[in-house]
């Protein structure tokens, strides 16, 4: 028998790159269909209040348009437990930019001016849209995201730190922000009889498929969701969304298919945002920077449809050695539009207070930052005791320290300069855990010799359809054009979500289940396939299903080098590298690109994304890519990625750890921090703007 | 909405004469944003990219006459050396692609504030070929932006070119935004010397309701650079007077707060801006000086 080299950790081309550059790859609202009519949403104007009237009158006037759907005409969903995708039940208005009323034309354009001439008539109500850290009606929920307890205590915190030597206490504050994928959240519906068929665009089309038929109460079996590419989600598909939902709604009322893709600025409103964060962090140290009291509290919003709060203090129970810990979640619940996943969750904005933080201390303690971490490395994991599978933060930090040539800094912060400009540099650390959800895969061998493998994974742009094929191509011992991956659709064997970074070790290990188990059966048949084929299914229920004796973490080195421009307050990025221990990379390629990629949304987070919710209106500002800014290529440096090759035996049978977020992680507390290594000046509040370095200088 | 697509500038004249409320539209960077925010919804569109002669320059001896529809790429690339301070600002203008669409003739007909190009247009002291089914006629940029995105033409009028004096000395553009690209500026600035007639002028983007320039800011340069026989003797502009001349253009803006920057950044930048752009152009004046003295 021969032995094939293996393909996964090959740089392997994205098997679906011609057809994406080429257009020919097939996006929610690329599929035409006979009859096809087009979808525009009303949304509300007031925050609060209900509907006392709609009138459509001057929008019917086109015979071009075929209904204005409201709550008082549409065809009743059934409860199907999310209030997401509850759409058009009820007269009352939750949040501005709820979806009120969709017009349905034969056009897009004659959609589109029939929504603008609806009349919609509230009795508003007034509304209660501003966070503060000392509002009132701030609670503790049950959990947070994630499933995490609300509050954690271990020790003593305030005997603790109130005997530290040394002791930082302040407050970060992340505004909302807003995913805005490239591909607008967009579904395209069509029923026959009760068969309903979506083209769809999210982040995992089983839930998307099961949401369905228990609104419209129909048999999973009849609904068919094929989302095979996506462009893009970041957690705001990753649960059905109010698109889908109406598409389907507005198909049934009206007879005939119906695309309805939603306006860019309506995504804001309508389809989640990382909810804004007021994070108090509070460390206590001895003056060898070793800590021994660490609270990270956390001030959030959710809306008054669900009950949605960011875990930011969370990866504060398990970073660093901390003896006596204190970390809460205090949540308000306010006429806004409901929050929800944006990539790394909880992490992302913790990160950047509990990063920024260390950086305070390092400089309290005159210690290095990196030193500092170092030191206050755990030597299990800190909240559950729980040995780590395997924790490289260590070798991130000096591999990381050594290639961006940290110890040739001056340490002093404000003394870099070049003219004008101040130069510095900062660092912080990454993290993000390892998710894995319960998949199923089929696996088929062809006596033609070639294979085919089902499974119902989503590739969001994350090159998810070319790993699986590595995946299954070495756990059939057989070359990769040899092997067809199917994904993206409803009626594939049942795959989790594309989010927490769980998805190629959820999906992965089925497909490298069902492989294995089919590899043995060709070779139980003397190694030919008999007419007819073979096949084999697998699960992953029981491997997935349950817990684990081990606490198991991504993590990474964020390195950053900034000037500021002592004149006008400009903050520009020099150089940016991360360093990243997460199990094995299976492709890095695609991994590369999920690294730059979360770093640059870091960047984002750190220098330009911002949205400010309106108290008056209770809408976001921003709305669209004009006024929501991410990152131009243009303020994007040289990014600079390496990982460090961990062998874990404790994560799946490829032994990986998840990507898509760790690279976000981390990212703007390194940039802050740098900023602060330039100017002495602390910004605790993102994004950093000019006019703050102006006034600090 | 109707949507007219006349074959020739007559037509078109003909076209905005009898329907006056027509917006016209060519590269649609502007008009079709505001159409996709739903800011406007006009009852007829009146396209002019079938008219050839817009996309059309000429370069004479004292002036450029520029087509209303050239593409702000095509000023990059042919018209640098004539028009230094419009090419520089066409480079900001947004992304390649907006650059390949978009042309001086919109910003004009839309006159707001932000617009990349009015700074340059302002320094430049160009007049803008308007034309009617009544007659043509020139307006003096200085008499062109009257209001909040209002422009001086008549309602029958379309913009049919710029002529804009070739440089006789060195233009700057300089720009803020809040990220390195594709954005609405904060605020703008550009200056244009004019050795030829011994003076300066600039123009201010988004810090006022208008575009406009910073006249007592030329003035006293104008005066401070004849005072100390500067245009002559080439020497290096006191740090003093540029600072005046800074804090004047400074002065001379009327800006607001909003989502882009506050209007005490705004008034800041202004001052940075002329300071580096009259530091930059006066370096080039002086190198030419000198070399055309060594010649």
């Amino acid at each position: 028998m021969t032995t094939l080299p293996r393909v996964t950790g090959e740089a392997v081309a994205r098997i679906e790159a011609r057809d994406k550059v080429t257009g020919a790859a097939s996006y929610a609202a690329d599929h035409p269909l006979d009859g096809l009519t087009h979808a525009w949403p009303v949304t509300a104007t007031v925050a609060r209040g209900d509907i006392t009237a709609v009138d459509d009158s001057e929008a019917l006037r086109d015979p071009a348009v075929l209904a204005v759907l409201t709550h008082a005409n549409a065809p009743r969903l059934a409860d199907a437990g999310d209030p997401m995708v509850a759409v058009l039940r009820s007269p009352h208005v939750a949040h501005h930019g709820q979806i009120v009323a969709l017009a349905v034309a034969e056009t897009l354009e004659a959609a589109r001016a029939a929504a603008g001439a609806v009349r919609v008539t509230y009795d508003e109500q007034p509304h209660d849209v501003v966070l503060t850290a000392d509002r009132p009606g701030l609670y503790t929920p049950d959990e947070v995201n994630a499933g995490h307890p609300a509050d954690r205590r271990r020790g003593d915190f305030d005997a603790a730190y109130a005997a530290s030597e040394i002791t930082v206490d302040a407050v970060y504050e992340v505004t909302p922000l807003h995913n805005h994928p490239m591909e607008p959240h967009a579904a395209t519906a069509v029923w026959d009889g009760d068969a309903l068929t979506v083209f769809d665009s999210n982040q995992g089309s089983t839930v998307v498929r099961s949401t369905l038929a228990a609104l419209f109460e129909v048999d999973e079996a009849d609904v068919r969701v094929v989302s095979e590419h996506v462009g893009g989600g970041f957690g705001s598909k990753g649960t059905p969304r109010p698109h889908v939902a109406l598409a389907a709604l507005a198909a049934k009322a009206v007879g005939r298919p119906v695309r309805l893709a939603l306006p860019r600025n309506r995504i804001a409103a309508v389809t989640g945002h990382r909810a804004p964060t007021i994070q108090r962090v509070r460390l206590g140290a001895d003056a060898d920077g070793h800590i021994d009291a660490l609270a990270h509290e956390t001030v959030t919003q959710t809306s008054t449809l669900t009950e949605f709060v960011e875990q930011a203090s969370v990866s504060s129970r398990m970073m660093y050695a901390s003896p006596h810990s204190l970390t809460t979640h205090r949540v308000a619940r306010l006429d806004v539009p409901s929050p929800s996943w944006m990539r790394a969750p909880g992490e992302c904005p913790g990160m950047f207070a509990l990063e920024s933080a260390m950086d305070e201390l390092a400089s309290a303690c005159g210690l290095d930052p990196v030193e500092l971490r170092i030191r206050n490395e755990p030597p299990v994991e800190p909240d559950s005791g729980r040995p780590f599978s395997s924790r490289h933060l260590v070798d991130c930090l000096r591999e990381g320290a050594r290639r961006f040539g940290w110890h040739d800094r001056d340490p002093r912060p404000a003394v870099g300069r070049d003219g004008p400009l101040l130069i510095g540099s900062g660092v912080a650390a990454s993290t993000y855990p390892v998710w894995v959800f319960p998949s199923h895969a089929e696996a088929y061998a062809g006596s033609d010799g070639r294979y085919e493998v089902r499974v119902n994974a989503t590739d969001i742009g994350t090159g998810a359809r070319t790993v699986l094929t590595q995946i299954a191509a070495d756990a059939l011992g057989v070359p990769l054009d040899l092997v067809r991956v199917s994904i993206g659709r409803g009626d594939l064997p049942a795959g989790s979500v594309a989010g927490g970074s769980s998805g190629t070790a959820s999906w992965g290990w089925p497909v490298h289940k069902a492989c294995t188990d089919l590899r043995q059966r060709v070779s139980d048949a003397g190694g030919h396939v008999p007419d007819g084929g073979l096949f084999v299914r697998a699960d992953t229920e029981q491997e997935a299903g349950g817990g684990t004796e081990y606490s198991r973490h991504a993590f990474g080195a964020q390195f950053a080098e900034v000037q500021v421009d002592t004149v006008t307050g400009e903050v520009r990025v020099r150089r940016m590298l991360g360093v990243f221990a997460a199990g094995h990379i299976l492709n890095p390629r695609t991994a590369r690109s999920q690294f730059i990629g979360g770093m640059t949304m870091g960047l984002g987070m750190a220098l330009t994304e911002g949205s400010f919710l309106d108290p008056e209106f209770g809408d976001f500002t921003e709305r669209d890519l004009a006024s929501y800014h991410v990152a131009a290529c243009a303020d994007v440096p040289e990014i600079d990625v390496h990982w460090i090759d961990e062998d874990d035996p404790h994560l799946n049978p490829m032994g990986s750890k998840g990507i898509g977020e760790i690279g976000i992680v981390g990212a703007a507390a390194a940039l802050a921090n740098a900023v602060h290594h330039a100017t002495g000046m602390r910004v605790r509040r993102l994004p950093i703007h000019p006019d703050t370095i102006l006034l600090g200088l | 909405m109707d949507f007219l697509r006349p074959a020739s500038w007559e037509e078109a004249l003909a076209a905005k004469a009898e329907h006056p409320t027509a917006v016209p539209i060519a590269g649609g960077t502007d008009v079709m944003v505001e159409i996709n925010f739903d800011h406007r919804r006009p009852d007829v569109l009146l396209d002019l990219n079938r008219i050839g002669e817009l996309h059309d320059w000429e370069v004479g001896e004292d002036t450029v006459r520029l087509g209303a529809s050239v593409s702000y790429t095509r000023i990059i690339e042919n018209l640098r050396s004539v028009l230094p301070g419009l090419a520089t600002a066409s480079h900001t203008v947004a992304s390649p692609q907006i650059r390949n669409r978009g042309g001086v003739g919109g910003n004009l007909g839309c006159a707001s504030p932000a617009g990349d190009a009015h700074p340059a247009l302002l320094a430049s002291g160009c007049e803008v070929e308007v034309a009617s089914v009544r007659g043509t006629r020139m307006i003096p940029i200085d008499e062109f932006y009257v209001g909040v995105k209002r422009n001086a033409l008549a309602p029958d009028e379309l913009i049919r070119a710029i002529h804009l004096p070739r440089a006789d000395g060195p233009q700057q553009f300089s720009k803020v935004g809040t990220r390195n690209a594709m954005v609405i500026a904060v605020c703008a600035f550009g200056i244009a010397l004019h050795p030829s007639t011994r003076t300066v002028r600039t123009g201010i983007g988004s810090a006022a309701p208008t575009p406009i320039r910073a006249k007592a800011a030329e003035e006293f340069l104008a005066a401070a650079l004849e005072e100390g026989g500067f245009w002559d003797n080439g020497k290096i502009i006191p740090p003093a007077v540029a600072r005046q001349f800074a804090e004047l253009v400074s002065g001379a803006a009327n800006p607001i707060d909003d989502v882009r920057g506050s209007a005490s950044y705004r008034r800041h930048a202004l001052g940075v801006m002329a300071r580096r752009t009259l530091g930059w152009t006066w370096d080039e004046y002086r190198g030419n000086e000198r070399s055309a003295r060594c010649a």
